[in-house]
């Protein structure tokens, strides 16, 4: 590999290794979501260190070293993008669940709130249990 | 406007044999529609409980419905009504209800037949009943392009699930405990109302239609336009299809009761 192509690989792996970890570090990225990122990152460096194998991977799969680079860095991506659906399916189930019960409790506190502004009943008549309140 | 007294007389004197019974109208903008379909149902099922699932709407339809005289859930905001219709099945499983009916608050269903339908249900001849449009030929309210679509449907659904399903999309119904139960953990999101059919048996829960007439729907809008139909029956097919493979509902712990 020529060595303007490995300074411009080790330059990009270092910076996004760089980036995601700054991030991580101000906590303005989760480590669960970084490690793809990072994964990443560290291929790119691997490509920079064995660029030999690399080679031999081309051309055992006909294929031209940088078009090999390219495959890789597009199953890390289209990785990372399924990882995001999965993300967001998990998030938008938890954000249905969450309203729905933010419905049922503000019920249940209108329940509670008219019982306790209403007179108390008869001592004599057993106080009637609304049927929402679980022991 | 009255419901007009042609149908079954109402049933204020019907017998639960001491269960409980829910009926969850899910509400998204409906405030015009809304006060009379909770008329409706409290002078045809008066044994039932009502409540309505406020699903995030703009306009009145909360206010309306607690001015009615009924519990309201107040969703904070809009799910859909796959989300809103499981957040009553979930109210029904935390109170103990043994009856959930769905009933649509645009007042295209009529609440004299909640009765009929409850009936396999109550005689534990299954955990699921749908009032179906197209069991009897006076009932049905769709036509040309819609009809064809639904038709298709139900063709796709009756042979998935080896059962004949002839209205596979009516909000009509009525869950018994086991489906309340099933309901309150996982109810589908993107078309509730094939794809629930399918999720209950998968899980091995029994399916029964019952005929039903429907009115021509006044106030609110259809959720599915003429055109938008097609393309909603292929993803309908598609969501059916994806249900298939999808691994079963473990439920935790053992039915209340």
């Amino acid at each position: 590999m020529m060595w303007t192509q490995r300074i411009v690989l080790l330059v990009l792996g270092l910076g996004l290794l760089g980036l995601t970890l700054n991030l991580i570090r101000r906590r303005r990225l989760r480590e669960e979501y970084a490690v793809l990122w990072v994964a990443t990152s560290i291929v790119t460096l691997l490509f920079v260190l064995f660029s030999g194998a690399l080679f031999d991977v081309a051309t055992w799969l006909n294929l031209d070293h940088v078009v090999l680079m390219l495959l890789i860095v597009f199953v890390f991506l289209v990785a990372i993008m399924l990882h995001y659906s999965v993300v967001i399916s998990r998030h938008s189930e938890r954000e249905k669940g969450l309203s729905q019960e933010v419905a049922l409790l503000k019920d249940e506190l209108d329940k509670l709130r008219d019982e306790v502004r209403q007179p108390p009943p008869p001592p004599v008549e057993p106080k009637p249990k609304p049927p929402s309140l679980r022991t | 406007m009255a419901d007009r007294p042609n149908q079954t007389p109402p049933e204020p004197s019907f017998d639960l044999g001491g269960r409980r019974a829910l009926v969850v109208v899910p509400a998204f903008n409906e405030g015009e529609a809304i006060a009379r379909v909770i008329r409706d149902l409290k002078r045809h099922a008066p044994w039932a409980d009502t409540v309505v699932v406020n699903d995030g709407s703009d306009d009145a339809t909360a206010d309306e419905a607690r001015a009615a005289g009924v519990h309201v859930l107040d969703l904070p905001v809009n799910l859909g009504i796959g989300g809103a219709v499981q957040t009553g099945y979930r109210y029904a499983w935390d109170n103990g209800y043994d009856l959930a009916f769905q009933f649509d608050g645009d007042g295209q269903h009529r609440a004299s037949l909640l009765a009929e339908v409850a009936r396999p249900v109550l005689e534990d001849q299954a955990d699921l009943v749908v009032g179906s449009r197209f069991l009897q030929p006076r009932g049905m309210t769709a036509y040309g392009l819609r009809l064809l679509g639904i038709k298709v449907l139900a063709a796709t659904i009756s042979s998935v699930l080896g059962q004949r399903i002839t209205d596979p999309t009516s909000g009509f119904r009525v869950a018994g405990r086991r489906a309340i139960r099933l309901f309150a953990t996982e109810y589908p999101q993107d078309y509730p109302e094939p794809e629930s059919l399918v999720l209950l048996v998968r899980q091995g829960l029994r399916v029964r239609e019952v005929a039903a007439t429907m009115r021509r729907r006044r106030g609110g809008q259809t959720s599915i336009g003429l055109w938008a139909g097609f393309h909603y029956m292929s993803k309908v097919i598609l969501a059916v299809l994806m249900d298939m493979v999808k691994a079963p509902v473990r439920l935790e712990g053992e039915v209340a009761s």
